[in-house]
């Protein structure tokens, strides 16, 4: 049974982590929680429908061996009475938990607690190919890999992933995956004061780069505070919470070592708010200002020089123009110029984009995300090609929850397009969470979905910072995502 | 044993996490136009009567989109881009729309995705 081993790894992580002092308090604090009566309620509901198999044919191939891939391949083991399904990867530790970055980062895990053995995980029957896609032919229902090797399939799904594109930024090199080759990055990321968690071996350069400055700030003398700041590019990016979290992980690093006055820290994200969901941006601005955080909108980093430490900036603001007979309204005009910070911390968050040879691929797009119907997840064009996860063209879910959602959707839709059913069952509703730590020892649970509303598991406030998220987060959720999504049973 | 009950509560958690419990379906929004009368008495003044667009107002053309790529635009402009504290494609827009959905000019953003696509889509 799988829940014994996640049990099992919970005892464990809690055993080795939590003093007997903390295991005392989390009872407490679970048997004074309406969550135990409301978790076992559902629970009781909540018994898995099983559903029947398949016995529908044909040769699945799924492009991407990440979380969502894998789950996929799993659900759709479970499914079907006779699969025949290729995954192709190339990364033999694709399942890591990327989620966990974060946390390396504060000090909490280590790198060796995220990294997972893809091989480990490949559901049994299904044929993995070590290699990667650098071509779709979705006419022809091929697909080529780097070595020349044409497969071909009945049903694709894509699972790609996406590229930290860090040479987007003038100054810096390199395209790259989170536990992939990233030698080129790490030429100028991980180092000097420029920081990013996006990658494994970047959230253990941060985590050092967090005690440097935390060094720095003992040795500062004078009334100039030192400078560190948190970007959020203006593409679409995983983990829309990660800018944030680990501008709050660095605060709270900075206010335990007694230094926090010594440095001002400032969020420069590219857009003009700090979530779509009005409730959530709320209780951030609430959170930011407690803690004095600065921030800046629409501010969005272009340029880096690594050498004099500064950052450029491109600013951008609306100008009104004209009135404008036919609108009944001012006309504005979008303006913008760069601006130059000095910086003695940098977290940079880089621009993101799809897999070239996805995105220019004829099951590509414009914006190089594979275009998909958001809610059944099948391709705009070609009718037996899915796409999920980070890969696909939705709105906001880039997130490990998100992919949990979606690998159900893609499942049950493709097995219907395989029994030519005419209409496809499951739909997805944009379903994301944001576990945002806002300190080493509380998170904010924050769940929406696309009607920007915040959409709560449980019958308790959302906005609130809670102890008992962050033990969700610290403990339940990898042995979750681990040994239930990549099984695809939860 | 207490561990034991903890760990499993964080397991029951997560089986509503993971979606097992129900949620109530958001409200229906109603809507005061439909989006040809919202398209009419509004868009049409910049993205011209065919959709085809207005260059002096800098108001692209609707013709060449998907009903997709439409709805993944909308939402960005109603929502103030796709993500947390990412930017908006589109800055003027955004404005623009709020004021509109001030004056009562707000849709269904796949409604009007579709309406868009069928009416003006040029292959």
């Amino acid at each position: 049974m799988k829940s014994d081993k996640i049990i099992e790894d919970i005892l464990f992580e809690i055993e080795k982590h939590e003093g007997g002092m903390s295991r005392r308090n989390a009872m407490k604090l679970l048997a004074a929680s309406p969550i135990a009566a409301s978790v076992l309620a559902s629970a009781a509901t909540a018994t898995e429908a099983h559903a029947s198999s398949s016995n529908a044919t044909g040769k699945i191939v799924i492009v991407g061996g990440g979380l969502a891939g894998v789950a996929t391949a799993a659900k759709l083991t479970q499914r079907l009475a006779n699969p025949d399904i290729t995954l192709i990867e190339p990364n033999p530790k694709s399942v890591s938990y990327q989620p966990g970055q974060t946390l390396i980062a504060a000090g909490v895990w280590q790198k060796s607690d995220i990294e997972y053995e893809t091989a480990n995980f490949i559901p049994k029957g299904v044929k993995w190919i070590k290699d990667s896609v650098v071509s779709f032919d979705p006419t022809n229902n091929k697909v080529k890999t780097a070595d020349g090797t044409e497969i071909s399939y009945d049903y694709l799904v894509v699972a790609m992933g996406l590229i930290l594109n860090f040479g987007a930024i003038k100054g810096l090199e390199g395209e790259i995956t989170s536990s992939g080759a990233n030698d080129v990055v790490r030429k100028k990321v991980g180092k000097d004061g420029v920081y990013s968690v996006y990658f494994a071996d970047g959230a253990v350069d941060t985590k050092k780069g967090i005690e440097e400055l935390i060094a720095k700030a003992k040795a500062h003398k004078g009334s100039e505070k030192l400078q560190a700041i948190f970007t959020d590019p203006d593409t679409a990016i995983k983990c829309g919470g990660a800018p944030k979290k680990i501008m709050y992980i660095t605060h709270d690093l900075l206010t335990k070592a007694g230094v926090r006055d010594k440095v001002e820290l400032t969020f420069c994200p590219s857009g003009d708010k700090m979530f779509g969901v009005p409730e959530y941006n709320t209780a951030i601005f609430e959170q930011f200002k407690v803690r004095d955080f600065k921030w800046e909108f629409k501010t969005n980093l272009v340029a880096i020089d690594t050498e004099k430490k500064v950052a450029t900036f491109e600013k951008k603001w609306l100008e009104k123009g004209e009135y404008d007979e036919d609108l009944k309204e001012y006309t504005m005009i979008s303006m913008s110029k760069n601006v130059e910070k000095k910086y003695d911390f940098i977290h940079i968050t880089p621009p993101q984009k799809a897999p070239d040879f996805v995105g220019k691929s004829p099951i590509g797009s414009s914006k190089g995300w594979v275009p998909v119907v958001k809610e059944t997840l099948q391709h705009v064009t070609y009718k037996n090609v899915f796409a999920l996860g980070d890969v696909a063209a939705v709105p906001m879910g880039k997130t490990g929850g998100s992919a949990r959602k979606q690998y159900n959707v893609v499942a049950e839709n493709l097995i219907a397009v395989m029994e030519k059913q005419e209409k496809l069952p499951a739909a997805y509703d944009g379903y994301t969470v944001c576990p945002l730590i806002t300190s080493i020892g509380t998170v904010a649970l924050l769940e929406f979905n696309w009607t920007a509303k915040p959409a709560p598991s449980f019958p308790l406030d959302p906005t609130q910072e809670r102890w008992i998220w962050w033990l969700l987060k610290v403990y339940a959720l990898k042995p979750m995502t681990i040994y239930g999504m990549l099984s695809g049973r939860a | 044993m207490k561990k034991i009950s903890l760990a499993l509560s964080l397991v029951v958690a997560l089986v509503v996490l993971s979606g097992c419990g129900d949620k109530p379906k958001s409200d229906i929004m109603k809507y005061k136009y439909t989006p040809a009368q919202v398209y009419a008495e509004t868009c049409l003044h910049c993205h011209g009567p065919k959709g085809e667009g207005v260059a002096e107002k800098k108001a692209p053309a609707l013709t060449k989109q998907s009903v997709q790529e439409l709805e993944m635009s909308l939402f960005d402009i109603k929502n103030g881009g796709l993500g947390q504290s990412t930017a908006t494609e589109h800055d003027v827009m955004e404005h623009n729309m709020k004021k509109l959905a001030e004056k009562g000019y707000d849709y269904d953003i796949k409604m009007m995705a579709n309406y868009l696509h069928n009416t003006f889509y040029v292959k």
